[in-house]
């Protein structure tokens, strides 16, 4: 019985290259995101445990602000270093100072990283000092500095360049050393520019006795443990000592919950989508070979074997091609995931990773699913073809040629209708849950109606096709509508692909379009200073009092952003001076007024889900454990340039010694021109690290443009469900020529020429994947439309990308054809006719 | 048969047709080479009349379907010339032969000869509508009214029964008034009275139509309708008979049984 199986496989080797393929496929997109997840959560475990070097014990504010990973903590007393030093079991202990600064470029501009930017002090125990010199020396005047492989590399500095560190005071120093962490060229994308102890102290810290940390180092034979408690107890409340341990798997855990999390599920969609699509070529190419085997298992029906035994011969089959596609899809996964690891890292997007993390349940995942899918996939259609009669089977008949069922119709109209429904619902309500199950919804409509369009559809888009191409386009016609199931089946893997891209590219185009209308609602003014979003980034506030005194500018109001613990909880706030910010934004303020510059305002949707109003009293707890209670004064309803939470400047800077703005908002003079306006303040911004200076309309458009790079790699991830969707098409063309292999050479000896043919085959595609991408782009609107609504932001489609999309479909389904319209051209006119 | 008539009179207007038929010249075609090669045809010279209806007949193994493919320039020959008419095919470029096929020579296989996606009518004039060309209206309507297809030209072959689809592929192989039809065990899969009214329409189109048909065939039954009968053996040609009956085709196929 086995041995039928085999003999089954190798006898038909095209077929067995097809089915294959489709499985290879998936289990290679599910194998690559996998192993990508684990192997970026593999990098970033690396990374903590090198983020403190050797240190085994380490010293730190115990008020925690930011739940962010990298988030930094407040200062401590720098007498907490005597008291550790004293401590029995210490080897060595060293102050650690961090802080934001900003390296300038050699063409003194800020260099642009989406990491934090910080500046400190060089240990000099290398046992402490997670970074290690790569060239050069460390600094021994406080002018002196190392600075990190990476943004020596990204600012064109050298040893011995003179360049200058924005803290945000600039700060003149010379490179005297360039550092790497570990074998990496940076922590992340963190720069890291060193001073000596005492030029940080006087820089960074800006006090001498205040520090960020300790790093400690524990005596032989005395355990990280044993020390960190007896660290603690010589600490004053406020502080805390934490073993590197612990603090690594507290990193990991933020990363986990946060960051990696994101990225794994958005990896795991694509992954699921991938494996979607992957299905259906798969079902669709077991459904096909099927068709072609029906004589064959009638034939052996007839001899005496049982359905069973005709089902358990496929189920082998399925088996063993399955079994062997996974093994091959691993090992695809394995490429793929390396593939996409250069991608990311060459994009910057996540942290740099190094080689490939392969984890247990990677395989426990793709091998079950590879296999199990395979078998769901061929049984299906075997189950029915075990079901026509043997002496049916055995007489001449069009094993493709099924009309789909009015059922269907009916079924899959009720399904669509309730579909749009709830999506229509779930936009116009603004409820989220309706247009997402109306979404999924509309997906399962769509695979059980492409059946029925499909005949339809094909006829229709085949129309130009027929008309444009003669007999060629005419027959490609006639073949796409022949086999509904084929055609919806083959164009449904593409629907799914094409879908997505345009559901993502109208749901961006539309946050995009909300946040132009709001940005561009609340800022009226012609100029905005813009140092992005970077937390550590930004210029010193310095920048906005000198602004003001620009006899052309009217109105200046500077933005920053910072964390606190507000009620609580770990928030990220805007910093500003509300009443000039209010002079110049318009927030859209519900309750009191940003009257004051000393005006504590929230947002209208915090307002409500905590129940505060003007008069309110709100704790909030500062990075360096101060606690503070204030008094809502505003309630605001435009978020999109300041968040959920306003912090007046003056209560920030009495607990920062490096205040930063982020922006700068410019309203002019009567009479003053905005050209003149723009070059004052561009000349301005050369002492502070040449913060871009941006008219309105360019702002608006930057503020969109920050998650570019991580949407051109959702395109890439989609864009390559869309490759495995037409390589299912030409699977399904391989099959089908092969299928037809006696037509063709029918067609051939009544003088169809070569050329022919080709175009025919081609043709036969440009149709499938027309079919398949006007359905995707159709769906991809809809319930883009409807997503994008049910967020309440306003329907905006990019049409040229949705131009691109369509035209990528048609062209890609010609491109698809290639290999299986050349097979058929090539097909020996004889062996074509006298094929069994 | 006013039909005969009036097709005689259509056919007179086109000389075309005139120098019909086919011929080899110490025809040979060698499969594989060295100790393996197998020799299918041997130095075969046959003449297949214009406006005769030719059977080709033989053993198994025989040769007839090489014979039948080289003439009709689906397979090279190894030496040896063929002629289509007064054109020598080993000359031919693929683009070239294709155009033959599609001009001058028509097909009827023993099954499948209609695409399942087209219409009768579709299928008849496809060899045109390949070439681009317009079919002559006069001649189709001819064609389908002698092979009784009018009120099937709609269907599509799965609404046909077997007779009625190698009605149409006969109708499909005349429309282009080629120069030869080569039909391939037309009745192979029909039943003896299907068969039969296949083959009369054949003779029909011999007699009626001015056509020059070459058939290969296993049947005496179905020899029995030709003008004459080629017979192979072992790649050569043993025997020639004309006006052949079913009985002595068949005393002459069991006397070829014998001598192998």
């Amino acid at each position: 019985m086995i041995g039928l199986v085999f003999k089954e496989l190798w006898g038909r080797k095209r077929r067995m290259a097809g089915s294959l393929m489709a499985v290879f496929l998936g289990v290679t997109f599910l194998t690559g995101t996998l192993v990508l997840g684990d192997t970026l959560a593999g990098s970033i475990d690396g990374y903590y445990a090198n983020a403190y070097g050797k240190t085994d014990v380490s010293v730190r504010s115990s008020t925690r602000v930011s739940d962010q990973p990298w988030g930094s903590r407040g200062q401590i007393d720098a007498a907490v270093l005597d008291r550790v030093r004293q401590v029995d079991g210490v080897a060595n202990a060293e102050p650690v100072i961090e802080g934001s600064g900003q390296l300038l470029a050699k063409d003194g501009t800020t260099i642009q990283s989406r990491g934090p930017r910080t500046a400190g002090n060089w240990m000099t125990d290398p046992k402490l000092n997670p970074y290690r010199l790569a060239e050069g020396r460390a600094p021994r005047a406080p002018n002196e500095v190392v600075i990190n492989r990476m943004f020596a590399d990204e600012g064109g500095l050298a040893i011995g360049d003179r360049t200058a560190v924005l803290t945000p005071e600039r700060v003149s120093v010379t490179v005297v050393g360039i550092s790497m962490f570990g074998e990496e060229e940076a922590f992340g994308e963190t720069s890291f520019t060193a001073f000596t102890l005492d030029g940080a102290r006087e820089h960074v810290a800006k006090s001498p006795d205040r520090i960020s940390g300790v790093s400690i180092s524990a005596d032989d034979g005395v355990s990280a443990d044993e020390l960190a408690a007896r660290v603690k107890s010589v600490l004053p409340s406020g502080t805390e000592a934490v073993t590197t341990e612990a603090q690594v798997e507290e990193g990991m855990s933020e990363v986990e919950s946060g960051f990696l999390n994101i990225f794994r599920t958005v990896l795991g969609a694509f992954g699921a989508v991938a494996l979607l699509v992957a299905a259906f070529s798969i079902h669709n190419t077991f459904a096909i070979t099927m068709a072609q085997r029906t004589r064959e298992s009638a034939l052996l029906r007839a001899l005496g074997a049982g359905r069973r035994q005709v089902l358990t011969i496929v189920g082998f089959e399925a088996l063993v091609i399955g079994g062997a596609a996974t093994v091959a899809g691993l090992a695809g996964g394995m490429g793929f995931a390396e593939l996409l690891r250069r991608l990311f890292t060459g994009l910057r997007i996540g942290i740099a990773m190094e080689g490939l993390t392969v984890s247990a349940t990677t395989l426990l995942i793709a091998v079950p699913v590879g296999l199990v899918v395979t078998l769901i996939a061929a049984l299906g259609p075997a189950v029915k073809a075990s079901r026509v009669p043997p002496l049916a089977a055995l007489r001449e008949v069009a094993a493709e040629a099924q009309r789909p069922s009015a059922a269907r119709a009916v079924v899959g109209g009720v399904l669509a209708a309730v579909a749009a429904g709830a999506v229509v619902f779930g936009a116009v309500a603004e409820r989220m849950t309706a247009a997402g199950a109306g979404a999924l919804l509309a997906v399962v409509a769509m695979v059980v109606l492409g059946p029925a369009a499909a005949r339809p559809v094909a006829s229709l888009v085949g129309g130009p096709a027929a008309r444009l191409r003669g007999v060629p386009g005419a027959l490609a016609r006639g073949n796409a509508s022949r086999s509904p199931h084929r055609t919806a089946g083959a164009a449904a893997a593409l629907m799914i692909g094409v879908g997505v891209v345009t559901l993502m590219t109208v749901f961006i185009g539309s946050l995009g379009a909300s946040l132009e209308n709001s940005v561009a609602g609340s800022f009226k003014g012609p100029i905005v200073v813009n140092a992005g979003n970077n937390e550590t980034g930004g210029f010193s506030t310095r920048l906005v009092q000198e602004a003001a005194k620009l006899p052309q500018v009217s109105a200046v109001a500077g933005v920053g952003s910072g964390n606190l613990r507000v009620d609580g909880e770990p928030s990220v706030v805007s910093v500003a001076d509300p009443s000039a910010l209010g002079r110049v934004l318009d927030l859209g303020v519900d309750q009191g007024a940003l009257s004051d510059a000393g005006t504590f305002a929230v947002s209208k949707s915090v307002a409500d889900e905590k129940g505060w109003s003007t008069g309110s009293q709100v704790d909030v707890t500062f990075a360096d454990g101060a606690v503070q209670r204030l008094t809502v004064g505003a309630v605001y309803e435009n978020t999109d340039l300041t968040g959920d939470y306003l912090v007046p400047r003056s209560e920030w800077d009495a607990h920062t010694r490096q205040p930063l703005d982020n922006r700068a908002f410019v309203e002019l003079a009567p009479g003053a021109s905005t050209a003149a306006v723009v070059r004052a303040l561009t000349d301005l911004g050369k002492q502070y690290g040449a913060p871009e200076v941006q008219s309105r309309d360019d702002f608006v458009a930057s503020q969109t443009e920050e998650q570019q790079g991580f949407i051109t790699v959702v395109y890439g991830l989609l864009i390559l469900a869309i490759v495995i969707a037409l390589m299912g098409i030409a699977n399904t063309l391989s099959l089908a020529v092969h299928e037809r292999t006696r037509e063709l050479g029918l067609l051939r000896a009544v003088g169809a020429t070569r050329p022919q043919i080709r175009s025919m085959v081609r043709w036969e595609s440009v149709i499938v994947a027309l079919f398949g991408t006007a359905g995707g782009l159709g769906l991809g609107l809809f319930l883009g439309w409807g997503l994008g609504g049910a967020l309440g932001n306003p329907f905006a489609s990019p049409v040229a990308q949705l131009v691109v999309i369509a035209l990528v479909g048609a062209v890609a389904g010609a491109l698809a054809a290639i290999r299986p319209a050349r097979r058929a051209a090539r097909l020996a006119i004889l062996s074509a006719i006298s094929a069994p | 048969m006013g039909n005969a008539a009036e097709a005689r009179r259509t056919l007179s207007k086109d000389p075309g047709t005139a120098g019909g038929g086919a011929r080899t010249v110490r025809l040979s075609k060698v499969y594989g080479s060295g100790d393996m090669a197998v020799r299918a045809l041997d130095d075969v010279s046959v003449e297949l009349p214009a406006r005769r209806f030719t059977a080709i007949m033989g053993p198994s193994g025989a040769g007839k379907s090489t014979l039948m493919h080289c003439v009709a320039g689906l397979e090279d020959a190894t030496s040896g010339k063929v002629y289509v008419g007064d054109q020598e095919l080993g000359a031919l470029s693929d683009r070239r032969l294709t155009r033959l096929r599609r001009e001058r020579i028509g097909f009827v296989f023993q099954a499948f000869n209609l695409l399942p996606t087209l219409t009768a009518h579709d299928n008849i004039v496809l060899p045109m509508t390949l070439a681009g060309t317009a079919p002559d209206r006069e001649w189709l309507d001819t064609v389908v009214r002698v092979l009784r297809l009018g009120d099937r030209l709609a269907h599509r072959p799965a609404e046909m029964s077997g007779g009625q689809q190698q009605r149409v592929a006969l109708a499909r192989a005349l429309v282009t008034r080629p120069q030869i039809v080569f039909a391939d065990e037309p009745t192979g899969n029909l039943d003896s009275r299907t068969g039969g009214e296949v083959l009369g329409l054949f003779r029909h189109a011999v007699d009626d139509l001015g056509q020059t048909v070459a058939m290969v065939t296993h049947d005496p039954v179905a020899a029995g309708h030709a003008d004459s009968v080629v017979f192979l053996a072992d790649g050569r040609i043993v025997d020639i008979m004309d006006a052949p009956t079913p009985d002595r085709v068949l005393d002459r196929m069991r006397g070829l049984g014998d001598h192998r």
